[in-house]
């Protein structure tokens, strides 16, 4: 494997980092769904990476785009459970919620 | 046909809110029964047929022309199948009474219908990508199904599991890329035949953690446990039944499984690190189960503990041992399923699920008690009952392959397990009926005859288990074998 | 190669960004540039398609979703986050980004691969006739995202 690869691999790795840091020490409901969303982005850019260094780049977009997709219902979905915990707890505050912990 | 498996529940899904909009019960309650029935018809008349073939890899064909769907259909995945729908059917037809007072049934049985086929998805892939999809199609629709009753606990119960649930997925494409990286490919069989072409020790066993990482979340091995005691009680009763019964089964251990033993092949060190994490969820999970007054939760904690056992049966790599496995496997889905079943009938009848407020419900319910007193004495593993011969070949596989102090703690968990269901009997049905539930009711006709059914079958399965493992779980033991056998060895980290 | 650079380091800046700004609507929108840079950055690898994705789907899409429900949560939106998270927050990341430049660049020339088939044809060939497979899931999910959706918003019309 090419060495470029290797650069995006590296940074593709601090984003999923950021993310999972994110994660374990934020306690807005919101925040910690921004965190998903940056560790995302991170395997998003491996995917086209790895596929830009194997000349594999149709394959890659096509992974992609699958990904960008699901990444869509998921989001959906957990911005829908979010809106229906605000209207129990009116908060979004992690300590709120009785059992919710990590 | 093979196809219909994913293609027929996701049209019936699509179709359902629209005919929710004409009949709000029947018609749905109808189209979900039979979709259901016609799944189990195709898994006997054609599935049993394509496998004794040994037609492994089906391609598609759209009017003549080739499509770019393979499905790959051999013994381990046929038997899934089968669990799938024999189990799934249960469930829709306990639905028919116990999901009607929550309210927009069409939606709800969409959604399970859309969880089984992502299931069945997955079962018949041979892509690790999309792998990643199918898990997907089922993970999202379990999360809505688990909030399904919109209140806090249900709600916060979702949003951790979703959490922990990406995360998992996270890992399982970071394994992916990787993969895709060295080898240039994403199809088992390009994969693993490149991986055996490189020698890439270190890469493949970053992979192999990040998959047992990923997987391990899934299908909540114990130290990556923390969301399944919270998910499965909050769901509604059917679908903490099709959660532990089938979604952690096969999006954890059936991937993990043919991931590691079909891909990159049982190599000893895999093999150790699948036993220490299938050990350590028995042996915790049973003690946790011990503490929990909830009978739902003490269900959940016992899942993780029966896992443990498939995950340490299917992770010795001996054949017995993983024909131990898949059948412990089966059984497990279907008593899991029962009890959680039950638990629903007793929440329904009593509006409680604390085992400390019951008591004497065995005069009330006679059906449930008794059909509760089976599953748990299934899991437990007392013989003639069918998790009685499941645990009985794994623990002759770990001694057989000299393993002592597994099969040794095999054994006690057993042991354990059995006393925390005795506790459920004891607390809930056995001893003074408790006045305030002098005028608790049998459950609804439809739920019993789910039961019913899950009981008897969980006794045949016993009785006749010879007759079972020969045709159904010995074919999908024997194609993880083959996938054993050619990989070890070749490929050692 | 520099411009590429600079471009990962925006990511990377916005992305940390996002998380660390207190006020969501704020971290809703530097998520939206770090998606923006990584359009381009899908641009310059000679990927259009997905960057145009990248930067219509998420940039667009997830960002007025995550503007939605940060508009409809507005009152309980002050939520304390520690003291300890963000202090803690710099040492870490330096140390991981050591970690990984020393890593990775332990790593150069050392891993092996195979040579990749090479591929004809264009973007949609590829997508429709090499991952056809792929649509069928994308098919699912969309199904168990709307339903999802659907079923979290229902009116809680119980009928008895």
């Amino acid at each position: 494997m090419n060495n470029t690869w290797l650069l995006y691999i590296a940074f593709a790795a601090v984003l999923v980092f950021v993310g999972l840091y994110c994660l374990l020490s934020m306690r807005n409901l919101i925040k910690l769904f921004i965190g998903i969303e940056v560790i995302s982005k991170g395997i998003s850019l491996a995917f086209v990476a790895t596929g830009f260094a194997k000349k594999n780049i149709l394959v890659a977009q096509a992974l992609a785009v699958t990904f960008i997709v699901i990444e869509v219902s998921v989001v959906a979905t957990a911005l829908a459970i979010i809106i229906n915990t605000y209207r129990h707890t009116r908060s979004l505050d992690i300590r709120k919620l009785a059992k919710l912990k990590g | 046909m093979v196809f219909l498996f994913i293609a027929l529940p996701l049209v019936v899904a699509g179709i359902l809110p629209l005919v929710g909009k004409i009949s709000k019960k029947v018609l749905p309650d109808l189209l979900v029964n039979s979709v259901f029935v016609i799944l189990l018809a195709l898994v006997f008349f054609e599935g049993r047929g394509l496998v004794a073939q040994d037609a492994a890899i089906k391609q598609l064909f759209w009017f003549g022309e080739p499509l770019n769907i393979r499905l790959m259909l051999d013994g381990f995945s046929l038997f899934m199948l089968f669990a799938v729908s024999l189990v799934g059917f249960a469930i829709s037809l306990f639905s028919i009474d116990y999901m009607d007072h929550y309210g927009s049934k069409a939606n709800f049985y969409a959604l399970f219908l859309v969880m089984i086929a992502g299931m069945n998805g997955l079962l018949l892939v041979t892509d690790l990508f999309q792998i990643y999809i199918f898990l997907e199609v089922a993970a999202v629709a379990s999360y809505a199904l688990v909030a399904f009753g919109l209140g806090q606990d249900e709600l916060e119960a979702s949003f951790k599991y979703l959490m922990l649930s990406a995360v998992a997925s996270a890992f399982l494409l970071a394994g992916i890329v990787i993969i895709f990286g060295v080898t240039g490919g994403l199809d088992f069989e390009t994969v693993s035949q490149g991986l055996r072409a490189l020698d890439a020790r270190y890469l493949v066993g970053l992979c192999a953690a990040f998959f047992i990482l990923g997987f391990g979340l899934k299908a909540a091995l114990v130290p990556f446990h923390a969301w399944l005691p919270d998910a499965h009680p909050s769901a509604p009763a059917p679908i903490s039944a099709a959660l532990s019964g089938l979604l952690i089964k096969v999006s954890g251990v059936y991937a993990l499984t043919r991931v590691f033993l079909n891909v990159f092949g049982l190599t000893p060190a895999l093999s150790t690190v699948l036993m220490y994490l299938g050990v350590i969820s028995m042996v915790v999970a049973a003690l946790l189960a011990l503490g929990q007054t909830d009978i739902k939760r003490m269900l959940a904690y016992s899942s993780i503990s029966q896992v443990g056992y498939i995950v340490l049966g299917i992770g010795l790599g001996t054949p017995l041992g993983i024909l131990g496995g898949l059948f412990h496997l089966f059984n497990h889905a279907l008593a899991k399923s029962l009890l959680f079943l039950n638990s629903g009938s007793i929440q329904m009848s009593t509006g409680t699920r604390n085992l400390d407020e019951m008591g004497g419900l065995g005069k009330r319910m006679p059906v449930t008690a008794g059909t509760t007193l089976i599953g748990s004495l299934a899991i437990a593993g007392v013989p003639p009952l069918n998790g009685f011969w499941s645990k009985l070949i794994i623990i002759v596989a770990l001694v057989q392959a000299k393993q002592w102090a597994f099969a040794l703690i095999a054994v006690l968990v057993s042991v354990l397990t059995l006393w925390y269901y005795l506790v459920i009997q004891r607390k809930a049905f056995f001893g003074q009926l408790n006045e305030r539930w002098s005028a608790v009711r049998e459950a609804p006709f439809w739920m019993t005859v789910s039961t019913v059914l899950l009981a008897l079958l969980c006794i045949a399965t016993g009785i006749f288990f010879a007759g079972t493992v020969n045709s159904w779980i010995r074919p999908a033991a024997d194609a993880l074998v083959k996938g054993v056998q050619t990989t070890l060895g070749s490929l050692g980290f | 190669m520099i411009v590429e650079i600079a471009l990962l380091c925006g990511l990377v800046l916005f992305s940390v960004a996002a998380i660390i700004f207190r006020d969501l609507l704020k971290a809703a929108i530097c998520l939206a540039v770090a998606s923006l840079l990584l359009g381009i950055i899908f641009f310059r690898m000679k990927a259009p398609y997905i960057g145009a994705f990248e930067i219509s789907v998420v940039a667009g899409l997830i960002t007025v979703l995550f503007i939605t429900t940060i508009a409809l949560t507005k009152t309980g939106g002050d939520v304390r986050e520690s003291k300890a998270a963000s202090w803690i927050f710099p040492l870490v990341f330096v140390v991981f980004l050591v970690l990984d430049f020393f890593v990775m660049r332990g790593l150069i020339g050392k891993i092996p691969a195979l040579e990749a088939t090479p591929e004809q044809g264009t973007f949609g060939e590829v997508l429709w006739k090499i991952r056809t497979f792929d649509l069928v899931g994308q098919i699912g999910v969309i199904f168990a995202g709307v339903l999802a959706v659907l079923a979290l918003f229902r009116k809680r019309d119980k009928d008895e």
